[in-house]
């Protein structure tokens, strides 16, 4: 099969580009907070002792650092993402919900193959019980590049997560590579 | 006010910060990690759509599971005075149901600025043969001793701007 024809032309649109807002359908709440640290495996008090997180320096009950980019799931009226699997028995089940463009358009490309090229991550905050996360993501950097096995696309996603009242959480750049 | 339980100072080049252990990993596992987080991503928890359709070897631990490994790791080798500033890794291998996870961090570099210790560490996590799995490295933030605590929330500073992670290994 030849290798798909991207061009400069067809990833251009894409560079900069910044999505709008995305609010998290929730507020962060005890018992998400329970099941998450749960599933993580971290018996840190902080993450469930009221008196020793109030006592520390975050104040208050709060979750883990990389929490926020997982706060987004799907709202109380958002479309089930495992109806596909009436229609198609070999869909993946993901619905199309990646985890990775956080509001902006996904990338349309005739590459096939897509791959995590590794993520760089800035913590500022921990996200606390009762407040909401918002983020926004930008195409910080839209390249082809030559490699030895053929031309890819390279990607990189800046995403900021801040509270509802702005502040700072996290910058997640995530490199993503396709083929 | 309270004596810091970890400091720059305390800290030296070569120096294993920290260790983390998980496992052995089972389905289970990976299943409660994909219903915390919603992935329905069937290669996760649906064994014959991952072997059959997708050609895996098992169930696939989720690399957004494996994230937070690391940042435990960093975060309780830092200790409760310290602060995760920054962190990058990049996966290089799968891990599957069965698989142990342990994770590790050595420090590279020290610097004191402005008053606050920088230490950059190593970071991978292996699996039960030994493998790096996933491999980067992290910023933590420390006090020094008798100086100011690390600030929370965490500040960027211009005087950090020369403060980076290494070029991948």
């Amino acid at each position: 099969m030849d290798p798909p024809q991207v061009t400069e032309a067809d990833i251009a649109k894409y560079r900069g580009m910044v999505g709008a807002p995305l609010v998290a359908p929730t507020l962060l709440e005890p018992d998400t907070l329970r099941r998450f640290v749960h599933a993580i495996m971290d018996g840190d008090a902080l993450y469930h002792d009221v008196a020793k997180a109030k006592s520390s320096k975050f104040g208050a009950l709060a979750a883990p650092p990389l929490y926020p980019v997982h706060a987004f799931r799907r709202a109380p009226d958002g479309a089930d993402p495992l109806e596909m699997l009436h229609a198609d028995p070999d869909a993946d089940g993901s619905g199309g919900s990646d985890g990775m463009f956080f509001g902006l358009p996904p990338i349309e490309t005739a590459f096939k193959r897509l791959l995590n090229g590794g993520n760089e991550i800035e913590f500022y905050r921990n996200l606390a019980v009762g407040e909401r996360c918002v983020a926004r993501a930008r195409y910080a950097n839209v390249n082809l590049k030559q490699g030895k096995s053929g031309t890819m696309l390279l990607v990189d996603v800046e995403t900021e997560f801040r509270t509802e009242a702005g502040e700072l959480l996290l910058i997640n750049r995530q490199t993503l590579i396709w083929r | 006010m309270s004596v810091p339980k970890l400091c720059i100072d305390d800290v030296t080049i070569g120096q294993k910060l920290g260790t983390i252990d998980k496992g052995v990993m089972t389905t289970s596992h990976i299943m409660r990690w994909s219903a915390a987080v919603e992935n329905w991503h069937r290669i996760h928890y649906d064994h014959p759509f991952a072997t059959g359709h997708d050609k895996l070897p098992n169930v696939l631990i989720n690399g957004s599971w494996k994230q937070h490994v690391l940042v435990q790791l960093v975060k309780d080798s830092l200790g409760p005075d310290g602060w995760l500033w920054k962190i990058k890794f990049r996966y290089k291998k799968m891990d599957v149901a069965g698989d142990t996870i342990r994770g590790a961090a050595e420090v590279v570099a020290k610097e004191t600025v402005d008053g606050l210790g920088f230490v950059t560490l190593r970071v991978a996590l292996t699996d039960q043969n030994g493998a790096v799995s996933t491999a980067g490295y992290a910023i933590g933030v420390l006090p020094t001793r008798g100086g100011p605590p690390v600030p929370y929330p965490f500040v960027r500073k211009s005087e950090y701007d020369a403060i980076r992670l290494p070029a991948d290994d």
